[in-house]
């Protein structure tokens, strides 16, 4: 990894480029972004950077073709064919608008295969993972099996609340706000459509037209919320195991406002009213049933998501764990992004530690790994104790970086992070004990969800957050669920392929096991997990 | 001995160690104290201890919280198996979440807390239909009936302890029993509970136990 300092008007942005990434990619993941309509062909010639400092690749024939030789002089490059052979300083005199759309770093996407080479009209295809908190999205040409762009922004829809309770209860108390609500996450889908078309083919309009597809998973609530339901069924605990309609309302409205005529828009059915088909999507992406017996999987978010595979069912559920893991609730708590705190080590006799961040920036707070790093490095130093107290309470919170305040872990922070890992553990342990397992029989463990990558596995085994299971059959995969969702739309008929994991699956509803609360409290404490009950 | 017996559960309690705590108490009993003692000179001190922490310092830790319920609960549970005599009822209480709403762990900590301080609790379950509620508290002969709401839809709901209310009236058992709900929506704003006709409310499980007790003497005085 080199080094790269981007000064502009905004100030400077010190960030990590990965060997062989352009000047254009790693900015695009940023709130920086280079001008920019050709999707780095070099074709357009908007996305001008001045190379201040540091060795690059030569001038490319799409430079010479763009750039004037005195352009070319005074160090004027294009940042999509600029490649930095180590640490490197540029200069970006006029940034792109600012956007709430970024690409999705390219180590948090996974390879998907599928082509379908028989599409001869509308090839184009997108994927929608609608979360909570976030959207994600891809564009795709179906046809040669190529992924255009991604974009990741927040689901607009947080005005009325960041859980899902929230928004349902809004659209209860005014059911005129069910359109409202379906049209904030509607526009935000096809902004981020505009954006990557704008951006990455340099055609807006004429490639709307060229979309065949629009293929949707999310929670059971945000996707009923999309349809224009409204999903005030599901605050109803009868209707939670019977059909929920999330097939879009008016869709004939939703081709004209997208401006998308030739696209079939497929809403994918929930597995039940409390599981929705962003699990199914974890599931095609993780392939878990070819996998063998003991096989489990966590979609950690706000409401985590959970299956099972114990060879010859597929026991699936979810529990609203809180969004402590999206690090919110969290006094210095913020999601995935340069800055976030996402691992914690103990540093030198004199009991400092080193906290290391997203993209090498500042510290700025926590993210989900971050906070579960901390909780467990400091219970380990005896800082923290097992109840979740600290042995000398520290006022205003203990600072794991002194001269920080915002690296400040409170016991607010610890009891929020004690209650969203004990929800998780104890419905793992519930699953467990439905299939007549225990923790000594998982043979993988998948971790989608919000804790990315950077997730420490024996850090978090030790606070009882993850069981007990060698760490090399855990897989932290940080984005299975758009993964998902491409291999659907990929596939010569998605819905079906979706339908096939929900006829294996059975959903379980928690609140009606009986033992659950009292599973739940076992697992509050912060140390590893207890034996399944 | 009582004193260093007091001492080493108090101190296993704020330490939320539930295996520390059994471990104080099946000594305490192999050392000869009573069951009875245990529960009325150890455990119920600790738990007025805890509800009085928590009333100074709202913002108390929840998982704490959560824990030391548990573990007072558990070890009421288990002593009074061993009790020579059973114990004297304060006094009866049905307790559910309201109709619609499946939360079950506030209710489960409010029980845990009437248990050790020697309340009667029936667990109606989650979801329980208003009429239920006043069945099950009449076939108890239950001074109260306790709903809990952890959503501003069930809480303020027609089905739920709004009710509840209503049924009492007319079915002229006004007298004879009263309304406590908690949960979060009550939180937020103190005077919901008599919006929705409730006689009481509470912050959390633990002072709901107190709140509880003042209602059964308001109609079965001692």
């Amino acid at each position: 990894m080199a080094t790269l300092l981007v000064r502009s008007e905004q100030g400077t942005l010190r960030l990590q480029l990965a060997a062989g990434e352009s000047v254009r990619e790693c900015l695009d993941a940023t709130d920086l972004r280079v001008r920019a309509a050709c999707g780095g062909s070099g074709s357009c010639g908007a996305c001008l950077v001045r190379l201040e400092q540091g060795e690059a690749n030569p001038y490319t024939l799409a430079e010479y073709l763009k750039l004037t030789p005195d352009e070319r002089e005074q160090g004027i490059r294009l940042a999509c064919q600029l490649r930095p052979l180590g640490d490197a300083e540029i200069r970006l005199e006029h940034p792109a608008p600012p956007s709430l759309w970024h690409s999705i770093p390219a180590e948090n996407l996974a390879a998907v295969q599928g082509r379908r080479p028989e599409l001869d009209r509308h090839i184009y295809g997108v994927a929608v993972d609608l979360g909570t908190t976030h959207i994600r999205v891809a564009l795709w040409d179906r046809k040669h099996g190529k992924r255009i762009a991604t974009r990741r922004g927040p689901n607009p829809q947080g005005v009325f609340g960041a859980d899902v309770l929230n928004r349902l209860d809004a659209v209860q108390r005014r059911p005129q706000r069910a359109d409202e609500l379906a049209g904030l996450a509607r526009n935000a889908i096809v902004h981020a459509v505009r954006d990557i078309l704008a951006r990455d083919v340099g055609e807006v309009t004429p490639m709307l037209a060229e979309i065949g597809q629009v293929m949707i998973v999310g929670n059971t609530a945000m996707l009923a919320l999309l349809s224009g339901h409204g999903g005030t069924a599901l605050l109803e605990p009868d209707n939670w195991q019977s059909p929920i309609d999330c097939r879009p309302r008016n869709e004939p409205d939703w081709h004209t406002l997208w401006a998308m005529p030739h696209a079939e828009i497929a809403l994918a059915a929930p597995l039940a009213g409390f599981v929705g088909s962003d699990l199914t999507a974890d599931l095609i992406a993780s392939e878990l049933t070819a996998g063998p017996p003991g096989s489990l999987l966590l979609d950690v978010g706000t409401n985590t998501e959970i299956a099972l595979w114990d060879g010859s069912t597929l026991h699936v559920t979810s529990v609203p764990g809180g969004p402590a893991f999206e690090g919110v609730g969290i006094r210095f708590g913020m999601a995935a992004e340069p800055g976030a705190i996402c691992r914690v080590r103990p540093e030198g006799a004199a009991g400092g530690y080193l906290c290391t961040t997203i993209a090498d920036a500042d510290a700025r707070g926590f993210c989900g790994s971050g906070l579960a790093d901390a909780v467990a490095v400091l219970l380990g130093t005896g800082v923290l104790k097992p109840s979740g107290r600290f042995a000398v309470p520290p006022g205003d919170g203990f600072r794991l970086d002194p001269a920080n305040p915002r690296s400040a872990l409170t016991g607010g922070d610890v009891d929020a992070f004690q209650r969203a890992k004990a929800a998780t553990a104890a419905a793992m342990a519930e699953l467990l004990k439905l299939a007549s397992m225990g923790w000594g029989d998982l043979q993988r463990l998948c971790v989608c969800g919000a804790f990315g990558r950077t997730l420490d596995i024996t850090h978090a085994q030790a606070v009882g957050l993850l069981p007990p299971i060698a760490p090399e059959r855990v897989e932290l995969r940080a984005d299975a669920t758009l993964a998902g969702c491409e291999r659907a739309l990929l596939a010569e008929d998605g819905i079906a392929l979706l339908a096939a994991v929900g006829s294996r699956s059975h959903a379980i509803n928690l609140s009606q096991i009986a033992s659950f609360d009292d599973t739940y409290i076992r697992h509050l404490r912060l140390r590893p997990v207890p034996p399944v009950e | 001995m009582l004193n260093n017996i007091i001492k080493a559960y108090n101190e296993a309690v704020f330490e939320t160690d539930s295996e520390a705590a059994f471990s104080v108490v099946n000594q305490a009993l192999a050392d000869g104290i009573t069951a009875e003692d245990i529960v009325f000179q150890v455990v119920i001190p600790a738990v007025e201890e805890m509800m009085s922490r928590i009333t100074k310092d709202p913002d108390t830790n929840l998982a704490q919280h959560f824990m030391t319920a548990q573990i007072a609960a558990s070890v009421t549970e288990k002593m009074l198996e061993k009790f020579q005599h059973p114990p004297e009822i304060i006094g009866r209480v049905v307790i559910g979440t309201a109709s619609g709403d499946l939360h079950s762990l506030g209710k489960r900590i409010v029980m845990g807390c009437l248990k050790a301080l020697m309340v009667d609790v029936t667990d109606l379950g989650v979801n329980v239909p208003a009429e239920r509620f006043v069945d099950e508290a009449v076939a108890f002969d239950a001074q109260v009936i306790a709903v809990s709401a952890m959503m501003v839809h069930t809480a303020t709901g027609p089905k739920g302890a709004m009710r509840v209310r209503e049924l009492l009236r007319e079915r002229g058992l006004e007298d004879r029993i009263r309304i406590v709900v908690g949960g979060a929506p009550y939180r937020f704003d103190e005077q919901l509970y008599k919006t929705v006709g409730a006689d009481a409310w509470a912050a959390d499980g633990v002072s709901a136990g107190k709140v509880i007790i003042n209602l059964i003497r308001e109609v079965r005085p001692s």
